[in-house]
């Protein structure tokens, strides 16, 4: 936009003579451009937008074409256990991915550990491999060893196998860009580690936590496949129900306005995140 | 309050020795300056004392507790960084009461100590603001409250007003001096800052690659080098190598006679050389006179040269004068450095034999 207006500008300028001519031209070719990068982007928002408008609007459909919000009160109803599964493990999962994750990169980024490189290669694996892999493995580990399989944990204990790099590549590069000199000055003013970490450290690496909570939340409340391996048979969580509910009964409304909900309260958490955390809290932060 | 004592610290990272067996002692009350280039372990040196970094040899005393296994946060010193290094999260009162707060004093004491350091550094009403809120300056100044309220034994300075523009250093050091005098604490100084380390220290410790060349006042740093490092490094200065054929006169007469090249030069004779011994000898830029003839003053030593350049700078003259194939600065103030803009060619310098001190070579 500032493009443009100041080409018009300069073409204001040059408006007597012969150049106006050039300059005109040289504004039109401006605006073309303009007009079609423009374009470009409204309509890769389109593409990608479209498969979840019709879905939203399939999810409005009732008995025979009609419209129907009873399809979102028949979700809160039947699928609510699901919902409340989905988020009860999400809940757990990102806890413990945290209290996994905070010492660790602490560990990684302020002491010198020898093959870090390496270990931390060794830690992101899971982002490499596909659920389908990570779901057999789990199923093998519990079925020989800690017989899991029928227990919320084991479950709970799959998802932050999946996600845990999630959350520990952000708080290293949060605690990365942290200058010692904070946690060097509160020690100086007579503060313990422990006290250091969780008054000073703490809440100048909130963005990358925070990141990390959001990354690994979306991605255990959307997980299916990894799920379908290692799910007591007496759980299933909302893409799980989905999954099962598109394969046997084909794609009903209902089950659209669960996918629905499922992507609202992901969107929910994205927005939120930029909301507290991607605006003000960056701001004012680490300024020295 | 506290005295200082490092008795031959070192400390090694790797192959590579930072600071070398040094051995110092500060003073209760004592403002002194560690003073180096970059890379020459003042640094080092300072963040030994704080506790931050463990000296791989040697003992740190305070008063006369050794304290060199103690982690800082038992140490009760207070360092201030070259950043100011607030808790952006915290706002300035809280940021003051940190240091209190860890201790476990109760609130209403420590909000009374906050505004009683807000006040001594003339930001009274800031206590509610957040670091980010404050110029750089004023940063700094806060920092310095963070570290005066907790009553430390020891300041400690890493180079704290070197991300600082020119004016505001100028001021903020004297505000610096002025409350280390007030609190009477021991302070240690960090800078690379001869102009700094001039203005506020009762002690200077020149330092070079992981060791002291010289510990002294501004006027013996200054006026009687005892290394040729010294000499170099503090100030501008003109470098005449010889070698040492004699000595005459006592008490402040004395002179050591020096041969340079084909002359004869007549040094300051303080220290003791043996003749033979190799050594540089040094004369100050404003210190040599530019003769002209008029003048009817005597001189012990006087050259002859060529002016190469003239390099006017508002208050002085800068002269490159050139002696014998070696080039001496001379600095000129008053009238004679508008006279001299217009002249070359040939001029006489004359220096009295107090203005040059001989270093001895280092081995």
């Amino acid at each position: 936009m500032t493009a443009s207006t100041a080409s018009s500008d300069t073409s204001a300028v040059r408006a007597p003579g012969p150049r106006s001519i050039v300059g005109r031209r040289r504004l039109t070719s401006r605006r073309m451009v303009d007009v079609v990068s423009h374009g470009y982007i409204w309509l890769c928002l389109f593409v990608f937008v479209t498969p979840f408008l019709a879905l939203l609007a399939y999810s409005f459909t009732g008995p025979g074409g009609t419209y129907a919000i009873e399809n979102f009160q028949y979700v809160l109803g039947s699928f609510g256990e699901n919902l409340w599964w989905s988020l009860r493990i999400s809940g757990l999962s990102i806890a413990i991915d945290l209290a996994i994750a905070l010492p660790a990169a602490y560990a990684i980024v302020r002491y010198p550990v020898p093959g870090k490189r390496l270990i931390f290669s060794v830690l992101s694996l899971p982002l490499y491999v596909p659920g389908a892999v990570i779901g057999l493995s789990l199923v093998i580990t519990y079925n020989f060893t800690y017989h899991l399989t029928t227990s919320m944990w084991g479950l709970v204990f799959g998802m932050v196998v999946g996600t845990f790099p999630l959350m520990l590549t952000p708080i290293i590069v949060a605690l990365k860009d942290l200058p010692i000199a904070f946690e060097e000055a509160a020690e100086c003013l007579g503060a313990s580690r422990w006290t250091t970490f969780w008054r000073i450290v703490f809440p100048l690496i909130g963005p990358g936590v925070s990141a990390g909570l959001m990354l690994a939340f979306i991605i255990v409340f959307n997980e299916y496949l990894v799920t379908l391996f290692v799910h007591p048979s007496e759980i299933t969580t909302a893409p799980l129900r989905i999954f099962n509910l598109v394969r046997t009964a084909g794609l009903l409304p209902t089950t659209a306005a669960l996918a629905v909900t499922m992507q609202l309260i992901s969107f929910a958490s994205v927005l939120l995140f930029f909301r507290v955390f991607g605006t003000r809290y960056f701001k004012g932060t680490y300024l020295i | 309050m506290s005295t200082v004592r490092l008795e031959s610290i070192t400390k090694h990272y790797g192959q590579t020795v930072a600071v070398d067996g040094l051995s110092l002692d500060v003073a209760d009350g004592e403002f002194v300056t560690l003073l180096g280039p970059s890379g020459c372990g003042k640094t080092t040196t300072l963040r030994m004392v704080a506790g931050l970094i463990e000296p791989t040899d040697g003992r740190i005393f305070f008063d006369d507790q050794d304290v060199t296994d103690i982690p800082p946060r038992k140490r009760n010193i207070g360092f201030v960084f070259q950043t100011p290094a607030l808790f952006p999260h915290l706002s300035v009162a809280d940021n003051i009461g940190f240091g209190l707060s860890v201790k476990g004093i109760s609130k209403a004491a420590i909000a009374a100590r906050v505004d009683e350091m807000l006040a001594m550094v003339g930001l009274a009403s800031y206590g509610r603001r957040l670091p980010a809120q404050l110029s750089g300056g004023q940063q700094q100044r806060v920092a310095l409250a963070r570290v005066l309220a907790t009553d430390p034994r020891v300041l400690l300075f890493d180079e704290p007003l070197s991300a600082l523009d020119k004016n505001l250093r100028d001021s903020l050091k004297y505000s610096i001096l002025e409350l280390q005098r007030r609190t009477g604490k021991t302070a240690i100084y960090v800078t690379h800052d001869q102009s700094e380390a001039f203005a506020i220290s009762d002690r200077i410790v020149v330092m070079n690659a992981g060791r002291i060349e010289q510990i002294g006042t501004q006027t013996d740093i200054y006026l009687h080098p005892r290394t040729p490092y010294v000499a170099e490094f503090i100030g501008a200065n003109n470098g005449l190598p010889g070698t040492v054929t004699g000595r005459e006169g006592d008490g402040d007469d004395a002179r050591i006679l020096v041969q340079a090249g084909t002359r004869e030069l007549r040094c300051r004779g303080r220290d003791e050389f043996g003749a033979g011994e190799a050594v540089i000898a040094y004369v100050r830029p404003e210190d040599i006179e530019i003769l002209d003839g008029a003048s009817d003053r005597q001189f012990e030593n006087v050259l002859e040269g060529t002016i190469d350049r003239v390099i006017f700078e508002g208050p002085t003259a800068q002269l490159r004068v050139e002696v014998d194939g070696r080039e001496l600065r001379v600095d000129v103030s008053g009238n004679q450095r508008l006279t001299l803009m217009q002249r070359d060619g040939r001029v006489r310098l004359g220096f009295d034999a107090v203005t040059l001190i001989a270093a001895p070579v280092p081995a």
